[in-house]
């Protein structure tokens, strides 16, 4: 009883913060989304977590992603900043290396294998997060 | 279990910190945050010093300031093409924060990250984690400086009116004003050079500073306009300080170049 559930909800734990550091993109840039990243081009891969960098103005996280032919591809996520996370008590190490995770974003400009963060789903097709334009607009602009 | 359980909660406030339900955790947080009498300075001053929000409309949601364009004054003619410059598509000109270039004033103070206020009896340091940017404000009444080139933070001076702080800041380059593009991704909002600012603080009660912003730019307004904003006590923010922002530490696809 206590192995299978426990690893369950820590898989599942390790998806919702990383849907907190994709979906955070929008809500704490240092910058405007549109000088980097190219809204028409969505990304949407499923892979396992490579390498973080816990870095301003941003931290990065990479995907190996493998492809029908067993090809594997490296994809760059852009989150929220360090500090930014670490006050709302989301430390480094909650992202572990070699998790499965799907991550939905958009990609850089110069068209790499780099993109923000966007919309996470769970392996069983939950949606926890849909980040989009209007998330990133204040409510304070009453015209 | 019952740590997971915890954690998830822990996770799901977090979650809930990061897109709509921002204003129930800050209130929630807010009421946490115990009542406390406005400090005093030995002088009798208040005493601003700690960590606090951005200035915020009250009650205003989202995760930069902009000012609210009905507060605004008429144009000048002319001042409307001041006010509004259009993007190019050349991300050196349409945000130059990709290139960790500076906010400015007030841009820089009304992101989503804490100010903190340190404060003596000869100034006030008003510093935010964003850019780490710092503002040195003399509190005795000595006049601008005169002569010297506009920056991008301009050139700040303080003095007391009863229980309020006025600053006064000149010497601005031109530069945005606020993060506009958030509302409009195809122009930004500048001020000129004649930009000058008022701002007043005044405590409301102990975690609330009421901070009104007034906007002089006799190049784009034909009169100074006012906002007013709150400033809210975050205590919590105090044990871990403001953390470093280097933006030149890793700023992978400044521009959407992204070097690997």
């Amino acid at each position: 009883m206590k192995g299978s559930p426990f690893n369950t909800m820590t898989k599942a734990l390790v998806l919702l913060i990383v849907a907190l550091l994709a979906c955070a993109v929008p809500l704490a840039a240092h910058h405007s989304f549109a000088a980097e990243y190219d809204a028409s081009k969505p990304v949407d891969v499923t892979g396992t977590l490579k390498r973080v960098e816990w870095t301003n103005p941003h931290i990065w996280f990479y995907l190996d992603v493998k492809d029908d032919k067993g090809n594997v591809t490296t994809w760059g996520f852009s989150a929220a900043p360090p500090g930014v996370l670490m006050r709302r008590g989301i430390p480094k190490d909650v992202l572990k290396i070699g998790a499965m995770i799907h991550v939905q974003g958009f990609r850089a400009r110069d068209g790499s294998n780099n993109a923000s963060g966007g919309t996470v789903t769970f392996p069983d097709g939950r949606t926890v997060f849909t980040a989009s334009a209007e998330d990133a607009v204040p409510q304070s602009e009453r015209k | 279990m019952r740590r997971v359980t915890r954690i998830l909660f822990v996770t799901s406030l977090a979650v809930a910190s990061f897109g709509s339900g921002s204003l129930i955790l800050s209130q929630a947080r807010q009421g946490q945050t115990p009542a406390r009498t406005a400090p005093r300075m030995p002088d009798g001053k208040p005493d601003f010093s700690g960590f606090w929000s951005k200035p915020t409309q009250p009650g205003a949601r989202g995760a930069a300031t902009v000012f609210t364009k009905s507060k605004m004054a008429p144009f000048v003619p002319g001042g409307e093409a001041l006010f509004y410059e259009p993007r190019t598509g050349d991300p050196a000109h349409d945000e130059p924060r990709a290139f960790c270039k500076p906010s400015g004033f007030p841009s820089g103070f009304f992101g989503p990250y804490p100010v903190q206020i340190v404060q003596s009896k000869d100034y006030l340091v008003m510093v935010t984690e964003f850019q780490r940017i710092t503002r040195l404000i003399p509190l005795n009444g000595r006049p601008h400086q005169k002569g010297i080139e506009p920056t991008y933070y301009g050139d700040s001076v303080a003095h007391w009116e009863g229980d309020t702080l006025v600053i006064d800041s000149t010497s601005f380059k031109r530069w945005s004003l606020d993060d506009y593009y958030y509302i409009d991704a195809t122009q930004y909002r500048m001020h000129s050079d004649a930009f000058h600012t008022i701002e007043r603080l005044r405590f409301t009660d102990g975690n609330t500073i009421a901070y009104q912003l007034t906007i002089d730019d006799p190049k784009i307004f034909t009169k100074p306009w006012s906002e007013d904003f709150e400033m809210t006590f975050h205590p919590e923010w105090a044990q871990a300080g403001l953390y470093e922002f280097v933006c030149e530490e890793n700023n992978r696809c400044a521009g959407g170049n992204c070097k690997n």
